[in-house]
């Protein structure tokens, strides 16, 4: 048995060594931290069925502007803690006084997750090509929990997904997700993602997605 | 009506028909709303208890905020027709007390260290009260707890013991709790780590270390019960990948 | 109307483009009302009680009656008050405390339906002329705000009503017996934005609008209470269109859920 259903406290392991994510060590033995599924590999980890959006250092998330102080703009990024970014992580040399000109309070970002630190700062980065402030197109918002099934594994959800509807996507950790595209196809990316949240937790999920892709498409056509 | 006036032994049961050392019957149902992040219905008896927890959040007023830490809330409220006379609604002394001893009983086991700069808010509303809210309020806020992701070394599972007839009992109802002799609730881990103890009434020291033995076992029994309905919730949960560390954007 | 529930700009945004298509979020048609169950007498200690469910929205309302004195300009009629805890566990932006505006608003509302409705006849709650009368305490506590708690609440209130025993045995008045409840006053309501009009709104519609009203109406189909609410407009074409809707929504839910 690879996987088990577990509960704060359920003794998982007696070798130490095996503790991963969401365990934690006590006298030995390797223990549950969360309320969800352990995946008993050469390390146990626990996957939590529900919890917040905590960001970590590399993720993809899109953030709404929420307030502008002298050098840094506040980002909701959907999690217990705001996004910083900073006027020098801005793309172009900027004064501060023209901050409110580039990004206002409301605007919506595709950014990235910089640096985390022990309080919780979280620093946020647009220095990157694929990164910006969203124009156009629409953003969807799921939970968190539901974005490694969307993503797939080694990405072969998503990509499949982008090559079937045709549009850009980006996918933040945080559970928002950007798609531009021609207005059917957008639809149909949206419709499709919302498929997949709803059923992210059952078996055989790639081929009803594929499934359903084809009938909406034959469909319109 | 006085405790002389009841006959809390009938034939060796209680007034309602259970053994020295039973619980009431219990149902436990896992994740009951949805604006919650966690949530757990319980029915002790006649008690009906509802727990909510939110967090971990943005803590307002931020002076409260600490730097290394989340800080845990938790609202015990009764509901104005959980009573046989009509509460007025609000909290009294007594519920403040009550939060502040749940509060203390969870902490413990919670990793407030993971949330720096946030509070994880419980709330306990009693619906119909019968003896026991308290424990009630601790064991679903266990639940709702767990159900809402937050990170805890175990659950903590809670139950009184009492003392009527010079008898020890667990689980008192109203009549036992109102006319007995003593009320003692406690809440553990389930290796037994005591993180709630009150007690009022008149108990020898013997008595007292049966009471609490005594109650130690039906906490037990209950925490068999809370992993239950959480493990039952999702025992048809199958295909879930992990998380994967690959970005993918474009 | 949820007064300080935020909604992120992305699901603003995303609402209202599907409201350009003629869409609502989960699909239900403008006027459509979400699945709703009524149990009643779910609080055994309280005389008369009701779990409304609308949608995921859940509100819990328990009757209490205990005799007391009456008001002194109607020595001889029984006492109805109405109170509304939007206690924290049902929403996010619920802050402890005693109620506010919001919640205020609510019980009023709810109360105006149940008196003004005439629903329960308050001269027959009389025990004594002048010293003392029944008092019906009506307490709504939500339990998860999902969007329109005035209509469950106002729901849960009828409802509860409709199964409470007078508690006279208990105040040595006689025996118990079943409150008589003349009326069943039925609160409906919709929401406005940019000139569609929306019933039963779930919370994320109650955030992106600026107006809502709600009309209660009567087993008779007249119109016994009416509350705007929202700092937007409405017109009277529009005020008349949500009657018409509204009264058809209200006999819908009477005749399915209230009607013996």
């Amino acid at each position: 048995m690879d996987r088990k259903v577990v509960v704060p406290g359920d003794l998982l392991s007696e070798e130490a060594k095996r503790s991963g994510e969401g365990t934690y060590v006590k006298n030995g033995g390797v223990y549950s931290l969360l309320y969800g599924l352990a995946n008993f590999r050469d390390k146990i980890n626990v996957i939590p069925l529900a919890g917040k959006y905590i960001p970590g250092p590399g993720d993809n998330v899109i953030g709404v502007v929420k307030d502008i102080t002298f050098s840094n703009w506040i980002v909701d990024i959907n999690s217990p803690y705001d996004g910083l970014l900073h006027i020098s992580e801005f793309p172009i040399r900027i004064e501060s006084d023209e901050m409110s000109k580039y990004l206002r309070i409301g605007s919506s970002i595709m950014t990235r997750v910089a640096d985390v630190d022990p309080t919780m700062k979280v620093e946020l980065t647009l220095n990157d090509k694929k990164l910006g402030q969203i124009k156009a197109g629409q953003v969807i918002e799921i939970s968190h929990t539901r974005v490694p099934r969307l993503i797939g594994k080694g990405g072969s959800m998503i990509s499949m997904l982008k090559k079937e509807v045709n549009c850009n996507i980006f996918v933040g950790q945080n559970g928002r997700i950007w798609i531009h595209g021609g207005t059917e196809d957008m639809d149909l990316a949206l419709k499709t993602i919302t498929l997949i949240e709803k059923e992210a937790h059952t078996n055989g999920l790639t081929d009803r997605i594929v499934g359903f892709l084809k009938k909406e498409k034959g469909a319109r056509s | 009506m006085d405790e002389t006036d009841i006959s809390f032994f009938k034939d060796g049961l209680r007034l309602d028909g259970r053994r020295a050392d039973q619980l009431r019957p219990v149902k436990i149902e896992v994740g009951v709303l949805a604006r919650a992040d966690g949530s757990c219905y319980i029915e002790m008896g006649g008690n009906k208890v509802i727990a909510a927890v939110y967090g971990p959040r943005e803590v307002h007023p931020r002076h409260l905020q600490e730097a290394t830490r989340a800080i845990v809330r938790y609202r015990y409220n009764m509901a104005s027709f959980s009573v046989e006379d009509r509460k007025r609604p609000g909290p009294d002394r007594r519920s403040q007390e009550l939060s502040k001893v749940s509060r203390e009983a969870l902490e413990p086991v919670i990793l407030t260290s993971f949330f720096p700069r946030s509070v994880i808010d419980v709330f306990i509303e009693v619906l119909q009260a019968d003896a026991g809210t308290r424990t009630a309020g601790i064991n679903a806020a266990a639940v709702a707890l767990a159900d809402a992701g937050i990170p805890m070394k175990s659950m903590i599972s809670s139950c009184a013991a009492g003392k009527v007839a010079d008898t020890i009992i667990l689980d008192p109802m109203k009549e036992e709790d109102n006319f007995g002799q003593a009320d003692l609730p406690i809440a553990m881990t389930p290796s037994g780590d005591i993180t709630l103890l009150q007690m009022d009434g008149d108990l020898t020291r013997d008595e007292f270390q049966r009471a609490v033995e005594m109650a130690m076992k039906g906490a037990k029994d209950i925490y068999e019960l809370q992993r239950g309905a959480l493990v039952k919730k999702y025992s048809q949960m199958v295909e879930q990948p992990v998380r994967e560390d690959v970005h993918v954007c474009d | 109307m949820s007064v300080t529930n935020v909604i992120s700009e992305i699901k603003k945004d995303f609402i209202y483009n599907l409201l350009l298509k003629g869409e609502r979020i989960d699909g239900r048609t403008f006027d459509q009302y979400r699945e709703i169950s009524i149990q009643r007498d779910v609080i055994r200690k309280a005389e008369g009680s009701a779990l409304v469910k609308m949608g995921s929205s859940q509100v819990l309302v328990g009757v209490k009656m205990q005799p007391g004195e009456p008001f002194p300009d109607t020595p001889n009629k029984g006492v109805i008050i109405t109170n509304a805890e939007l206690v924290p566990l049902a929403s996010p932006s619920f802050e402890p405390g005693p109620p506010n505006e919001v919640g205020i608003e609510l019980a009023r509302v709810v109360d105006r339906g149940v008196r003004e409705s005439k629903a329960v006849d308050l001269e027959k709650l009389c025990i004594v002329p002048g010293k003392q009368v029944w008092i019906i305490f009506i307490d709504v506590h939500i339990l998860d705000d999902c969007g329109n708690i005035l209509d469950a609440a106002s729901l849960g209130a009828i409802a509860a009503l409709l199964s409470t025993k007078v508690p006279a045995a208990r105040f040595g008045l006689g025996e118990d017996y079943v409150l008589p409840i003349r009326d069943i006053p039925i609160a409906t309501t919709a929401i406005e934005f940019n000139d569609v009009l929306m019933f039963d709104p779930g919370v994320d519609e109650e955030a992106i609008a600026n107006t809502r009203l709600t009309i209660i109406s009567t087993a008779q189909g007249n119109i016994c209470g009416s509350q705007k609410s929202g700092a937007g407009m409405l017109k009277p074409e529009q005020i008349y269109r949500i009657i018409d809707i509204a009264c058809e929504k209200a006999r819908e839910i009477r005749e399915k859920f209230l009607e013996a």
